[in-house]
């Protein structure tokens, strides 16, 4: 985590770990990191839904106020029908300019307040996605993040971190961090 | 905003005003003729600069692809910079149309009481110009383009909606008439230097500009609203397809409706 707090505003940051250390990755960004810098984090999840994530940090007594999620799973969820108000959702991970478009629509809503934008995960994003749209996209979100001064942190989960991944990340990203709990 | 934003992903129509970027300024200031802001940064910034001052657009597109609400959004941009805008409405009432407006993050009552944003009926305005019967001749027409003009004389308006066009269109009835008509709005208006929007409505699944095949061709720009599926999924998309005075960016983009306003993003293409 040291590494990440050196990084200085609008800086691209792939963040590399391990499954076991998921949470403690989540915890130490959304806890640590976006505390210590006082930032707003806007936690795009492709993942597992905003409301898993939410009931685990809570038992992990994550304070969440300054955090909002642009939640892309839940609505591919058959039965999804519970929403939580702190969230946006985007009906499909495939939807990537749907993703750019809710994450500037937090932006514009924070007003200014300097913020990280996390995107948990680039495998989760490559199951749905070919990796030359999932390229374009990341260029043109941290290129559009940099102009905002904003973090942006991509999770890379080792498991499943092909070749081809990893060189999109080198890429798009200025560091690559490994997470080791 | 201190904590956490309560957000209704369902939000529909809703619009926010956000001055332009400063390199929208920098374009308007090197370009030869004066802009209108639209208020719509991704807009503003694919017309590099807003659309050319006293330039008639036609916004087209099937149902629900937010021309209401791009519209709507340019009347209360140019209200926040003084410049009272005029919405004529055919489809729906002035009521529905100001409740549609408040959810929006910019939306200032204070702008309908000092008469910046006012709306008028297509009907009220085919009364005044004594036009009753379903067909309007040339001479109705002649009469409408006046009433339209005397209104915006009236209260110095600057910008001007009309949703929708075809609407007047449809009652015209002959492919000169409907030029006939464009044509004269748009110069009257030119001539008051009020920047206007036409609305057109085109059916679901055409691949037309507008019903008529006239409207486009008059207008000095139209503005493409439609809706591309891909791979299942709909999105809604805006494309500048031609601005007389402006150079501009023809490429699409993806639209979202948002309580801060249209907001564009680049469609991607994927390499392909």
């Amino acid at each position: 985590m040291g590494k990440l707090q050196e990084m200085p505003p609008a800086s691209a940051i792939a963040l590399q770990m391990g499954a076991k250390h998921y949470f403690d990755a989540v915890r130490a960004l959304l806890d640590v990191f976006a505390p210590r810098k006082h930032l707003h984090s806007i936690y795009v999840t492709a993942t597992i839904p905003s409301k898993s994530i939410i009931s685990a940090l809570e038992v992990l007594d994550v304070d969440l106020k300054r955090t909002h999620f642009v939640d892309c799973v839940s609505s591919m969820m058959m039965g999804f029908s519970e929403k939580d108000e702190g969230a946006v959702y985007v009906e499909s991970p495939t939807m990537l300019e749907n993703i750019l478009l809710k994450v500037e629509f937090l932006i514009r809503k924070l007003d200014g307040a300097d913020s990280v934008v996390i995107i948990d995960s680039i495998n989760s994003l490559a199951i749905h996605n070919s990796l030359k749209i999932l390229s374009e996209f990341l260029h043109i979100l941290i290129n559009h993040l940099r102009s905002r001064n904003a973090y942006t942190v991509i999770f890379a989960m080792e498991e499943y971190t092909t070749e081809e991944v990893e060189n999109i990340l080198s890429l798009v990203c200025d560091e690559t961090v490994n997470f080791t709990g | 905003m201190k904590e956490r934003i309560s957000v209704d992903n369902n939000e529909k129509n809703m619009i926010s005003s956000r001055s332009a970027s400063r390199g929208v300024a920098q374009a308007v200031e090197a370009s030869d003729r004066v802009r209108c802001l639209t208020g719509i940064d991704g807009l503003d910034n694919i017309l590099n600069g807003g659309i050319p001052k006293g330039n008639t657009t036609l916004v087209t597109g099937t149902c629900g692809t937010g021309k209401t609400s791009l519209g709507l959004e340019f009347i209360l941009h140019g209200a926040e910079e003084e410049e009272v805008g005029i919405f004529i409405t055919a489809t729906e009432t002035s009521e529905k149309l100001m409740e549609s407006m408040i959810p929006y993050d910019f939306f200032r009552p204070k702008l309908l009481k000092e008469g910046k944003v006012e709306f008028l009926s297509l009907h009220e305005l085919y009364k005044t110009a004594g036009i009753s019967g379903p067909e309007i001749d040339s001479k109705g027409a002649a009469s409408l383009i006046k009433a339209v003009v005397a209104a915006v004389k009236k209260r110095k308006a600057k910008r001007l909606v009309m949703d929708s066009v075809t609407s007047v269109c449809a009652r015209l009835s002959t492919e000169d008439r409907i030029r006939e008509f464009i044509t004269g709005l748009s110069h009257a208006l030119a001539k008051e230097g009020c920047t206007a929007i036409l609305i057109s409505e085109v059916p679901a699944g055409s691949d037309i500009y507008s019903p008529y095949g006239v409207e486009e061709a008059v207008v000095d720009g139209v503005v493409l609203l439609g809706n591309l599926e891909r791979r299942g999924d709909l999105l809604r998309t805006l494309q500048v397809v031609k601005m007389r005075g402006a150079t501009h960016s023809r490429a699409k983009y993806v639209l979202d409706l948002t309580s801060c306003g249209v907001l564009l993003a680049p469609l991607l293409k994927g390499g392909g």
